[in-house]
């Protein structure tokens, strides 16, 4: 089989929620090779089970409500958590045997922003960039810092920055090293939406630059912009995995959603005939709308995002 | 051994800090104040060893000054670090050693710790207080700041919240503090308490402080603050390498 096809090659397997999971199988193209994954913390199943590939290049996006699980599995995969049974491989090196050499390859923006902010933008990156033994450091924070649009305020208190810039700021520091993978642990939360549009630019920027990005989000739109596999997690489950359009097609092509006796209803129809038809019989009035990841998480697991349950 | 960026931001974070009332009054007053209420108030009346209380309690002063600054900066730093503003994270998850993530920490407490006693040392020179200041001297006081800074690690790296940091200073190296021979010869307390206070290292770094002379009691003293700071330095780099969340 020639080597493209060998990447393109796909596993379909039936995950225990009885849903197709599309896997794909382990190429030399694959960056993150997870087999296995489960944490445990104590009594609490953080991750279980997980086993998933990632491809070199692609950008993957990890939904889920709070305690799902993502958070986990990015501290497990950059060296902060340690899984309780099963493996992950990073371009091939083993995340708990070869850490140090792990570690040169990725990039971490995590969901707090744990840049020093008594410090200036100048120094944090001075600092990180030394730790990562960055070459030709003066020129690569130049670079960075105006890529952020940063430079006037380099050396100005990082606890003087807007959000943005806070979360614009922890995004570079992530890729000063050049890192071959990229982790970004909600990297848009709490910004507003002009914000956010300006960091799924440098994301998108990522991608282009050949860079793998492993994101986790609760904005179903962040998912289905920037994210060419999506992967759903519920309490520590890998519950759906494939193409954004593809989960959204699986479920359903338009969702009719009602409200009765106070509660929000959603139906997902395959046609837009069908939906116009429930519409029209509906005597309240409901609102119909082409399917998002939203509506695959609820009817995947009866809960929405947000971790309410829903009829 | 990539310690040196740990190593500068802490001495980053601290330079900024240098000039708040805080540390101003936690690294510099505290130590004078204690010099003043004792040094001048009993000074007068008391005389240890045929010479004045001031000499006596000068060298004390400034193991305890050393101790309590290096421990408690890296001991907190790394608590808050840790649980609060994750900023330790960004060190495991960079490609640097365990070894030199505790060795940059505990470099930063050594200067930390160097810095609260040179006031102590100066006003120790200007009053002559006959202080030694020999080589002896300083490597003891640069192992006192070591060793301590190695236990903050350890505690920084236990704690569960910053109270725990707290309470090990407060039943720890507070009364370490007290009972060491910084205020009065060991020799006056009950010889079983003699006994348990001989193991603290403090108590050694009291004697070297001073009988800076190289004699087989100070090279005993010696040999017990370079198996404490071995043991520190390696529990440290233990629990920074198996460190998991």
């Amino acid at each position: 089989m020639p080597h493209g096809e060998i990447c393109r090659a796909k596993v379909l397997i039936y995950s225990r929620y009885g849903r197709l999971l599309d896997n794909q199988a382990d190429s030399p193209q694959t960056m993150i090779a997870i087999e296995h994954l489960s944490k445990r913390y104590q009594e609490i199943v953080a991750l279980d089970d997980l086993t998933l590939q990632i491809s070199a290049g692609e950008i993957f996006g990890l939904l889920g409500p709070n305690g799902a699980g993502k958070t986990t599995l990015i501290k497990i995969l950059t060296g902060l958590a340690r899984p309780t049974r099963g493996s992950a491989k990073i371009a091939g090196l083993d995340v708990v045997r070869q850490p140090l050499e792990v570690k040169k390859l990725i990039g971490v923006s995590p969901q707090e922003i744990n840049l020093d902010k008594e410090l200036t933008a100048y120094e944090n990156l001075l600092i990180y960039g030394k730790l990562h033994q960055v070459p030709d450091l003066q020129n690569r924070i130049q670079s960075l810092l105006e890529t952020g649009d940063l430079t006037e305020r380099a050396h100005n208190r990082v606890r003087e920055f807007s959000g943005g810039m806070q979360r614009r700021l922890l995004m570079l520091r992530a890729i000063m090293s050049r890192p071959r993978v990229l982790f970004l642990d909600e990297p848009t939360v709490g910004l507003d939406p002009q914000v956010r549009h300006q960091l799924w630019d440098l994301i998108t920027q990522f991608k282009a630059d050949g860079i793998t990005v492993l994101l986790t989000t609760h904005y179903i739109e962040e998912a289905e912009i920037l994210c060419d596999r999506v992967g759903i997690l519920n309490r520590g489950h890998l519950i759906a995995l494939d193409t954004p359009q593809d989960l959204k097609a699986r479920a359903g092509g338009y969702t009719v959603e009602s409200l009765k006796n106070g509660r929000r209803h959603y139906e997902l129809v395959q046609d837009r005939e069908e939906a116009q038809r429930r519409a029209l019989a509906d005597p309240q009035g409901v609102i119909v709308r082409r399917v998002n990841l939203e509506d695959v998480f609820l009817k995947l697991t009866g809960e929405s995002l947000a971790g309410k349950r829903e009829a | 051994m990539n310690w040196y960026p740990i190593f500068l931001r802490e001495i980053l974070i601290f330079t900024r800090r240098l000039l708040r009332l805080g540390y101003v009054v936690s690294a510099f007053l505290m130590p004078l104040l204690y010099l003043l209420a004792f040094g001048l108030g009993l000074g007068r009346r008391v005389n240890i060893s045929g010479g004045s209380y001031l000499n006596y309690l000068l060298p004390g002063l400034i193991a305890m000054s050393s101790m309590v600054n290096a421990y408690t900066w890296v001991a907190n730093g790394l608590t808050m670090g840790r649980l609060y503003f994750q900023t330790f994270q960004v060190y495991v998850q960079a490609p640097v050693s365990a070894a030199a993530i505790v060795w940059g920490q505990v470099a930063a407490g050594i200067v930390r710790g160097l810095l609260s006693s040179l006031i102590l040392l100066v006003l120790g020179l200007v009053i002559g207080s006959g202080l030694n200041l020999n080589l002896l001297f300083l490597l003891s006081l640069v192992l006192n700041c070591l060793l301590f800074a190695a236990l903050g690690v350890v505690v920084g790296m236990r704690s569960k919240s910053h109270e725990d940091t707290a309470n090990f200073s407060n039943f720890f190296i507070m009364p370490m503090a007290f009972f060491s021979g910084t205020f009065f010869p060991i020799t006056q307390m009950p010889w079983v308490l003699q006994i348990i206070v001989s193991c603290l290292p403090l108590t050694h770094t009291n004697y070297l402080l001073r009988n800076p002379v190289w004699d087989l009691k100070a090279l005993a003293s010696l040999g017990v603050l370079l198996a404490y700071s071995a043991v520190g330095l390696m529990l440290a780099v233990v629990l920074v390498r198996n460190y998991s969340e």
